[in-house]
């Protein structure tokens, strides 16, 4: 008898319910006004990551490329063919060099300036392909022609002499 | 005694509701725009385009003050004003 006196008397309240007396509903509930604050968190962090690119952009320039490198001999590459090399500076950037005609050569960054694919050089078509969204670049200056990149690849000038390739930053101003 | 708040709180039941979602929908717009700048902000700087960079910067500040200058209108919460609204009725029961 005890024991089933025992098993009936109802429950005690935990302690922890006790001590923090807050319902779930008053928990998981977001009101209207918390969604309004949330937005004005928002809004801060956004000019917050706009006022970092400034500041990124102000105290870290970006640096021009040093020096001439070299990439292969000339006889490596054949006329309307494509080589691949990378240059290492404080980061290592994949470039393409194309063969376009006789004495005719371009260097430019492999990485789409849409979402950083690497392109290649369709020699079918004479241009840049980036196979991720169908981009086309001109083989000739690097522009857009066609497809979602916003900017033309960056571009390197290419130097040939004794028959190895070399290149370095571009001397004369971009035309925009 | 009815003062001219609680008259108008009765006259305009929805009042609240309309401020709220105003004031919601005047956020998701400067959020909207916000995006936008970034967005904007990221391709232009990676171009060396920094007037863009900080043009948008300071769009997004205001922008950002803005929505913080909105919060100040946030309707009080229901519940302190129906507590509010009891006391009045309790005070009014009194006098």
């Amino acid at each position: 008898m005890a024991e089933k006196e025992l098993h009936h008397r109802p429950e005690k309240i935990p302690s922890w319910k006790s001590d923090f007396p807050i319902e779930e509903e008053q928990a998981t509930h977001v009101g209207r006004r918390e969604f309004a604050k949330f937005l004005g968190l928002l809004s801060g962090t956004l000019a917050l990551g706009n006022g970092v690119i400034v500041i990124k952009a102000l105290a870290f320039p970006a640096k021009p490329l040093e020096g001439e490198h070299f990439v292969c001999n000339a006889d490596e590459v054949a006329v309307g063919k494509m080589f691949q090399f990378e240059i290492e500076g404080s980061k290592i950037i994949p470039y393409i060099l194309i063969h376009l005609e006789e004495n005719e050569w371009r260097a430019f960054e492999q990485k789409c300036t849409h979402l950083t694919c690497a392109v290649r050089y369709r020699e079918d078509l004479g241009k840049i392909e980036c196979p991720c969204h169908h981009g086309f670049f001109s083989a000739d200056t690097g522009e857009v022609l066609q497809g979602p990149p916003p900017r033309p690849l960056p571009r390197l000038e290419v130097v040939v002499r004794d028959g190895k390739v070399y290149v370095r930053e571009e001397q004369q101003e971009q035309t925009v | 005694m009815s003062n001219f708040r609680r008259s108008q709180n009765e006259a305009h039941p929805n009042k609240t509701n309309t401020l709220m979602t105003a004031i919601i929908v005047l956020l998701i717009l400067f959020v909207g725009i916000q995006i936008w700048f970034l967005f904007g902000a990221l391709n232009n700087a990676l171009q060396d385009n920094i007037y863009f960079a900080l043009t948008t910067f300071i769009g997004s500040f205001l922008l950002a003050l803005a929505s913080f200058w909105l919060l100040r209108y946030l309707p009080d919460p229901l519940k302190k004003s129906q507590k509010k609204g009891n006391n009045q009725k309790e005070t009014n029961k009194k006098e």
